[in-house]
């Protein structure tokens, strides 16, 4: 793996191809991987949960980008990108080992970049602020009856006995009864996933989706930076004085 | 069509960039060691080799592990971290429960969009230094987590630009890129452990599971997303494997492939997909198999076979299967409270009927 990768699929058609979301999709290197030119078999779409259900096919995407089509891949920017279930069942079968699963994700993350993600991610803030503020993505809290009606009536005793339930289950494992997150997180730790996010620039890219949420999480990291920094600063030190 | 047969060569030696396909990428980690870009978490203790893909032998560790937990399953299913401490104390393997452990974020990757491949890196880089810095193993409760850090690896390991972005970073919170020498999941290390589960269990809960008939799911992300890095190769064994060992007879259904709906963001804001995806599969696990239990190994598909069987009422269907994870089959085996230690009432679907069928009592 020493030297440049070539792919004559993606750079006969980088060089040829227009449109804009066409030209941001073939900015990610990911898409040299995703895309070895298509035989139009169809198994992608034959193993495909997704297409059994919605206007959504892997074959087309995989297509789309061979041929550069602007109009059909700004149809799936909007709103066909959001029906894929990510379950790489079309980079497991396909014979060109192409990831239409991968595109996806690409085209994702550029929609939610260029601010063409809203719709899709109505509903998404209480993840997204849990991730940011408490280090890990769900809480038993989170999973009340009157958001999941269709998990069933044995959803409302779980959830009104939860707190007996856990502790039972977690006598002598400290942080793992909690309700509000899914363990006990320390402050360091989600003060150090914050940093994380800041300097990948991951957490700019938030406040495209949810601006109120960018300002939740600078203001948490100010009123502990003082203190982690310092604990930072060591972790530094330390780190050094064993390299040497 | 304007495009160009693509030269084989390409697929097999994708040179720089990063790389699903063939390749060692233990000969890769071992170069870039060498050259001082990253440092190997190498196994610490005992191991078992088990086969990959190709042939390859993937070390599996048996002591020492670092529990990275699901954030889902402490959430929704905390049975299964509860069992995976449970096994582990009955059988005298030292493990660590890290307070200092994010989740690896790749559920709100794949369902949102929100975060990039800096970022998730980073969680990632972050979390393996946690298993570095405390001297354990570095284990994987969760699926999309295993998924997410083989593909990271092979990221991390294939593009330089990554890697020199993501150890900026690292080095700002005091940290440094440690690849642990295997990712693996606690499905892969219950099944290398199997014998010695069975050798442990009790008799007579062993006597309860001798003859049940289970079926088996794997997650998405365990065999599809980097599908050359799990014991057995493509089609992956580990919880039929264990299950069997302990006497479960396990059947095959023609659906087993197939997604079971979870789909991320679908399990959140679009369950008509996931409902329908489920009725699929129950259908054929029903009238292929009608099993006593369904045997999985993943989070989401845990929780999706568990919460929508109910709802399928909606649609004439009359579906009562109980979901088991591997892990909870081996606490039950070793001799948990149902209950109270592998945490099965916590899950939807009944598995009373199940476990009057074992002989096990529970209240």
């Amino acid at each position: 793996m020493s030297e440049e990768a070539k792919n004559p699929i993606t750079e006969k058609i980088e060089s040829t191809k227009g449109g804009h979301f066409y030209k941001e999709i073939m900015k990610d290197f990911r898409i040299k991987e995703s895309l070895h030119g298509c035989l139009n078999c169809g198994t992608c779409v034959a193993n495909c949960p997704a297409a059994a259900f919605y206007d959504y096919s892997p074959r087309e995407v995989c297509q789309m980008m061979i041929e550069g089509d602007e109009e059909t891949i700004e149809e799936y920017m909007k709103s066909k990108i959001w029906n894929c279930a990510q379950c790489f069942s079309c980079k497991y079968r396909c014979p060109k080992e192409n990831s239409a699963a991968d595109i996806v994700m690409t085209m994702r993350e550029i929609a939610v970049r260029e601010g063409l993600a809203a719709e899709a991610l109505a509903g998404y803030t209480r993840i997204a602020k849990l991730v940011l503020t408490r280090g890990n993505q769900l809480a038993p809290d989170m999973l009340s009856p009157d958001a999941f009606p269709d998990w069933g009536p044995r959803m409302i005793e779980l959830s009104s006995k939860k707190m007996e339930m856990r502790e039972e289950l977690f006598k002598g494992f400290p942080g793992m009864n909690v309700v509000d997150r899914a363990w006990a997180a320390e402050d360091f730790t989600i003060y150090e996933m914050q940093r994380i996010w800041e300097e990948s620039g991951a957490l700019e890219k938030v406040g495209t989706v949810f601006p109120f949420l960018v300002d939740i999480v600078q203001d948490d990291m100010d009123d502990k930076k003082e203190e982690m920094e310092a604990k930072i600063e060591a972790k530094k030190a330390k780190l050094a004085a064993a390299g040497k | 069509m304007s495009y160009e047969i693509n030269d084989v060569k390409t697929a097999i030696n994708p040179g720089k960039g990063m790389s699903y396909h063939v390749h060692d990428i233990r000969a890769e980690m071992k170069r870039l060691e060498e050259e001082g870009e990253i440092k190997i978490g190498h196994i610490i203790g005992p191991y078992k080799e088990e086969e990959v893909m190709y042939g390859i032998k993937k070390k599996i560790p048996l002591d020492m592990h670092y529990q990275h937990k699901s954030c889902g399953q402490c959430a929704n299913l905390p049975g299964v971290p509860r069992s995976n401490f449970y096994y582990r104390d009955k059988l005298g393997i030292k493990y660590y429960n890290d307070m200092q452990q994010t989740s690896c974020t790749a559920w709100n990757y794949h369902a949102s969009g929100l975060g990039n491949l800096v970022q998730l890196g980073a969680v990632a880089a972050r979390n393996w230094h946690r298993a570095y810095e405390e001297g354990y193993n570095f284990t994987i409760h969760c699926v999309t987590s295993f998924g997410n850090y083989l593909e990271m690896r092979h990221l991390l390991v294939g593009n330089k630009e990554l890697r020199d972005e993501v150890k900026k970073i690292l080095a700002k919170l005091g940290r440094e890129l440690v690849i642990p020498e295997e990712i693996v999941h606690d499905s892969e290390i219950a099944y290398a452990l199997r014998d010695k589960i069975l050798a442990n269990a009790d008799p007579k809960r062993l006597e309860g599971i001798k003859g049940l008939v289970g079926v088996e799911h794997y997650g998405c992300h365990f065999f599809k997303q980097v599908s050359d890095d799990i014991i057995g190769g493509k089609r992956p064994i580990v919880v039929g494997g264990l299950a069997s060992t302990l006497g479960v007879q396990m059947e095959e259904y023609s659906k087993w492939f197939m997604c079971c709906g979870f789909g991320f963001r679908h399990i959140l804001v679009n369950r008509e997909f996931t409902r329908s995806a489920q009725n699929i599969k129950l259908k054929a696990i029903k009238d292929e198999v009608d099993p006593d239990m369904i045997l999985v190994n993943c989070t989401g598909c845990g929780t999706t076979f568990d919460k929508t069987q109910w709802i399928q009422k909606a649609v004439g269907e009359d579906y009562h299967y109980p979901v088991i994870f591997y892990s909870q089959l081996a606490a039950l085996a070793l001799g948990a409270h149902p209950f109270k230690e592998a945490g099965l009432n916590f899950h939807v679907t009944p598995v009373e009927p199940l476990l009057d069928k074992m002989g096990i009592a529970y209240n």
